[in-house]
């Protein structure tokens, strides 16, 4: 009869959702939100992933950079969100992820512009990120110089800067030796 | 003279030791040689108050040539009485560790001696192919019936972790021998695959003389999912946290401490104080809505289904709570190799504050009202007993052994993190039966109340994170222990190379708890054996039927879910009536 009375005084204890919003916490990790404006395509977030949720690839042709981000995989842990440097990911307080029949709607891509190789024209990383750091390095407060100097080699790859840093170094023995 | 060394020079005494090893500063582990393995650690466990938590099989014929066991002892005293028990600064973890040559691949077993290492040494030959000579029950326990014999999946060198060996056909798949008790007049009742109250795969069999339990086996492990092959072949430190967390879908930041404790402290790594509180809360919080989980389906099991939406409704103010504190209802998802990722703010915590109050408020009331209620009080009482003999025997753990009168709680003998700074007590009732281990559940809530508010009270400053110093030393290995809702988690580690571990053995609550679930179904009714496997907070991956079997007409009937659990809530219409 106790047990009776209380649900008497407590009253309704559910929440009458779906038909009302469910009001998350501040701080609720909810599924990851892209924002592809922002996006660099610096692959910190498929690197940091612990459940290989998200992944970035180059698409078949090589023509562009591809963030794709699969919700069935992901466990919200929100290290995409931590190491993000321009914040184009971040958790929202999204946490219905039902999907009807297709389990590739869980999907969400990004498709990126590659930036290829001066030397060797192969498509190494992509233009927004050789962007981002140029304005980077431009707030350090060089010189045009300093700056020229710095980003001489900022559009090849690494393979091509491993080669010409081989070449130069044996131009150097080369002299000593004469 | 360091923690330990008493019980070390005792054993050499009597036994050769090879070799003593010391990991922290409560961690030794001993070698000897393996014909000597028996008697040290009936030596340890019986003559100087030890309890079995844990045996490692490992194989290191990469590192030295050999195969290796590790039977990990919890030095705390036997508790049979109140003065049984070892001085706080005495109590540590003894490892008996021995070698097992790679071409013969047999030891003495250890379980004529000790009882408790049965199941350990059932799973060291499914997982390793290691033969314990004159084990009494060499049946399979963890590999499904149909798996290829002579393939033991944890060697490393048996086979890649993505592969998957041919599956049977159903009808050509072996039967499992289950123990069946001979006589005339027993009916054999299997309860499964899927369990009454938690929902899980499990198989039960229940053997009855009318409608008392004589004798029961079981068969589980039917959601073995391989996740120590799976870390040691593919997981870094960075998603090791992680997965441990997915170990089970109630207790898993359990898991996850007990995995990153290990691996931190064998390279001896010190975590922030801030972090150790917060560790210390998330577990607490978890504890609140298992056990809250738990007296609730105690409660519906036996019907009384408003007291289980009473606790609910409590329940979902501790989920709040943690959503509160780490974002997120179940999985924090904050724990890795040096601390925690998410810190709590100051308003966080005086919100909790709040919660905490109405959560104690409605939880006294509602248990009140349970209390208070004789039929509900009355079908607890006096079922399910797990005897103290049988209890010290096999090495329960959790409220399931605390109910018998044992104050084993891992908080108050190998404290962790936060612990030693906070006051609580270690519930303990002695009527061994449903009642007392209920009680001792509702007395826990009310203790990890006023620890999670001790913590935000006394909540240091600083830091939540260190980096974890790129130190992992291959070969070194430790314990990782803490008190789960069900009883302690003891995980261990041994660090690999890459930043990989080696070997990763997981040993939940509840794995030390079903060897004695055996003599705890003795002597009760049909009607109870749902209610007595729902006391001991199962978590295994639980049953749909349960097969009934007379033993006067060696007759068999498979009950199914619903009407097993129609009849222990109504206890009208008998399932075996019309056998």
């Amino acid at each position: 009869m106790k047990l009776l009375d209380m649900t008497r005084k407590y009253g309704n204890a559910t929440y009458n959702y779906p038909f009302e919003p469910y009001k998350v916490p501040e701080g609720f990790r909810g599924k990851p939100a892209y924002d592809y404006e922002k996006c660099i395509g610096c692959t910190a977030c498929a690197v940091a992933c612990p459940s290989n949720a998200i992944n970035v690839k180059l698409n078949e042709d090589k023509s562009k950079l591809v963030w794709e981000f699969n919700c069935a995989r992901c466990i919200f842990c929100g290290r995409c969100d931590e190491v993000c440097p321009t914040n184009a990911v971040l958790l929202s307080d999204e946490f219905e992820m039902a999907v009807r029949f297709d389990k590739d709607n869980l999907k969400e891509r990004g498709e990126l512009d590659v930036e290829c190789c001066q030397k060797c024209k192969n498509p190494f990383t992509t233009s927004k990120l050789i962007s981002y750091d140029i304005e980077r390095l431009k707030k350090a407060g060089w010189d045009e110089a300093t700056l020229a100097e710095k980003t001489k080699y900022i559009r090849t790859c690494p393979e091509c800067k491993k080669n010409i840093a081989v070449e130069n170094s044996t131009q150097y023995f080369v002299r000593k030796r004469k | 003279m360091k923690k330990g060394d008493n019980f070390i020079n005792k054993v050499k005494e009597k036994i050769t030791v090879h070799d003593i090893e010391r990991q922290t500063e409560d961690q030794v582990t001993i070698t000897v040689d393996r014909n000597d393995l028996p008697e040290a650690v009936r030596m340890l466990y019986y003559d100087m108050g030890g309890w079995l938590s844990n045996m490692i099989p490992n194989d290191e014929r990469q590192l030295n040539g050999n195969f290796a066991l590790y039977y990990v002892i919890s030095m705390e005293g036997g508790k049979m009485t109140p003065e049984d028990e070892l001085p706080q600064e005495q109590k540590c973890w003894i490892t008996v560790k021995t070698y097992i040559p790679a071409n013969d691949p047999t030891f003495p077993s250890v379980t004529c001696k000790v009882p408790a290492a049965v199941w350990y040494e059932r799973e060291a030959f499914d997982m390793f192919g290691l033969k314990a000579v004159g084990l009494p029950d060499p049946r399979r326990l963890v590999l499904s019936d149909d798996w290829p014999e002579g393939l033991h999946p944890l060697r490393k060198d048996a086979m890649d972790y993505r592969h998957r060996p041919d599956a049977v056909d159903h009808q050509d798949e072996p039967d499992y021998k289950f123990l069946e008790p001979s006589g005339s007049g027993v009916v054999d009742v299997p309860l499964g695959p899927l369990h009454i109250t938690s929902d899980e795969p499990g198989h039960f069999r229940l053997y009855c003389d009318g409608d008392t339990i004589i004798d029961a086996d079981f068969r589980l492990f039917y959601q073995h999912r391989g996740m120590e092959k799976l870390a040691e072949n593919r997981m870094n430190y960075d998603q090791m946290g992680y997965l441990a967390e997915r170990v089970c879908g109630i207790c898993g930041y359990a898991h996850a401490i007990a995995c990153i404790e290990a691996a931190e402290r064998a390279v001896g790594i010190e975590v922030p104080l801030r972090a150790q509180a917060m560790r210390v809360i998330c577990l607490e919080i978890e504890r609140l809505h298992s056990h809250l989980l738990n007296i609730g389906l105690a409660c519906e099991v036996t019907g009384n289904i408003n007291a289980f939406m009473h606790i609910f409704r409590i329940r979902e103010f501790t989920m709040e709570l943690a959503q509160l504190v780490t974002g997120g209802r179940k999985t924090y998802g904050n724990v890795v190799m040096g601390g925690l990722r998410r810190d709590m703010s100051s308003a966080e915590i005086k919100k909790s504050l709040d919660l905490l109050v109405t959560i104690e408020q409605q939880l006294i009331e509602v248990w009140d009202a349970v209390m208070d209620d004789k039929a509900q009080v009355g079908r607890w009482k006096g079922v399910g007993i797990l005897d103290r003999q049988v209890a010290r025997d096999f090495s329960p753990v959790g409220p399931n052994v605390r109910g018998s009168g044992f104050a084993r709680d891992s908080r108050h003998d190998h404290p962790y993190d936060f612990i030693d700074q906070l006051e609580f007590n270690v519930a303990v009732e002695n009527g061994c039966d449903v009642y007392s281990r209920e009680n001792v559940r509702y007395k826990e809530l009310l203790e990890s109340i006023s620890i999670i508010r001790q913590c935000f009270e006394m909540m240091p400053g600083g830091q939540t994170i260190i980096k974890p110093q790129t130190m992992i030393k291959p070969g070194a290995f430790a314990i990782g222990n803490d008190e789960a809702p069900r009883g302690e988690n003891v995980h261990w580690i041994m660090h690999g190379n890459a930043q990989k571990v080696y070997r990763w053995r997981c040993r939940a609550a509840t794995y030390n708890n079903w060897s004695s679930l055996r003599y705890q179904f003795r002597g009760n009714t049909i009607a109870d054996a749902a209610l007595i496997v729902c006391s001991l907070d199962p978590c295994y991956s639980c049953t749909e039927r349960v097969t009934v079997v007379d033993i006067n007409s060696q007759k068999s009937k498979v009950l199914t879910h619903k009407d097993l659990k129609r009849y222990s809530q109504t206890l009208k219409n008998h399932p075996l009536k019309n056998m």
